[in-house]
């Protein structure tokens, strides 16, 4: 099997899409996903120098992670707001119509803003387990906590979006 | 009676194996609450699941210097036979048709290479995306 060197780009591409989803399914609010995205991929590109041969997800997430939280003590940011009045930001930078945009997000809505109730450990484990689609040992390598805390996150998330959602 | 119910969870992400995953399912043949809540917490994982995958902005890609990415994508057999394929093609069609722009390195790769490994539905499923070592 033939294995070829990958870009900078195409990292870049695949996993900013990764990081992009994630921080706005963590923090519902287009501008905050598009800066972490942007300085998540910055602290990427400077660390490939020094990045040792192992798991590539587990060191993204990590600094992933570190750098939503340094943006969380930075700002002393709330859980953010609904998205309807977002919308107009957030298509500004999309390559689909504004209408198109706008039904895609409405139809999670209430998916989105129940996330956001969540508590920030809880709601992170269940977008990196639901919405990344990690599994529980990378998670746990991503988080820093042992998998059966990863596992009690995320189905103690699950039964408060339960209640939220019914 | 103790309720596992935060295997419950693990059990459908796929998580829970051997012993644990079959001491489960006989408790939840057994168990009408536990029932209930795999019910409830397969309504609201599908739920998550659901929320549109959202398309990275176009601009977001920081530009950066050309670095070297300690990453590999493996081809299988059928990137192999899909690479040959469409190089057959271009080597075709530039015998049956008249001089036409130059078809890119960029181009070709965006044709056989990366989309075709590196999870193009951004899904659960893993990204064929391997370190480089000993290189």
């Amino acid at each position: 099997m033939e294995s070829i060197p990958l870009t900078w780009e195409e990292v870049a591409r695949v996993y900013g899409r990764k990081i992009y989803n994630f921080a706005y399914r963590l923090t519902g609010n287009p501008d905050d996903a598009h800066d972490l995205v942007q300085e998540v991929l910055l602290r990427v590109h400077r660390g490939l120098s020094n990045y040792q041969p192992g798991s590539f997800e587990g060191w993204l997430w990590r600094i992933t992670r570190n750098a939503f939280l340094d943006d969380v003590r930075r700002q002393k940011r709330r859980p953010t707001a609904p998205l309807p009045d977002e919308v107009d930001r957030w298509s500004r930078a999309s390559t689909e119509s504004a209408d198109t945009e706008y039904a895609r997000i409405s139809l999670g809505d209430d998916i989105q803003k129940a996330l956001l109730e969540l508590p920030i450990d809880f709601r992170e484990a269940v977008v990196l387990c639901d919405v990344v689609g990690l599994s529980y040992e990378e998670i746990s390598q991503a988080v820093a906590v042992p998998i059966g805390t990863v596992r009690s996150r995320i189905h103690r998330g699950r039964k408060i979006l339960k209640e939220l959602l019914t | 009676m103790i309720h596992p119910t935060e295997q419950i969870s693990a059990y459908l992400d796929g998580e829970l194996r051997g012993s644990e995953r079959s001491q489960l399912m006989d408790h939840l043949s057994r168990c009408g609450k536990c029932s209930v809540e795999l019910e409830q917490m397969q309504f609201v994982r599908s739920a998550v699941r659901s929320l549109p995958v959202l398309e990275l902005p176009e601009g977001l890609i920081p530009q950066a210097d050309p670095v070297v990415v300690p990453l590999r994508r493996h081809k299988g057999m059928w990137a192999g036979v899909a690479a040959a394929v469409v190089v057959a093609a271009i080597a075709l069609a530039a015998i049956v048709t008249p001089p036409a722009d130059e078809v890119s390195l960029q181009q070709l790769n965006s044709l056989v290479g990366a989309r075709s490994t590196l999870d193009p539905a951004f899904g659960p499923a893993k990204v064929s995306i391997s370190p480089l070592v000993g290189e």
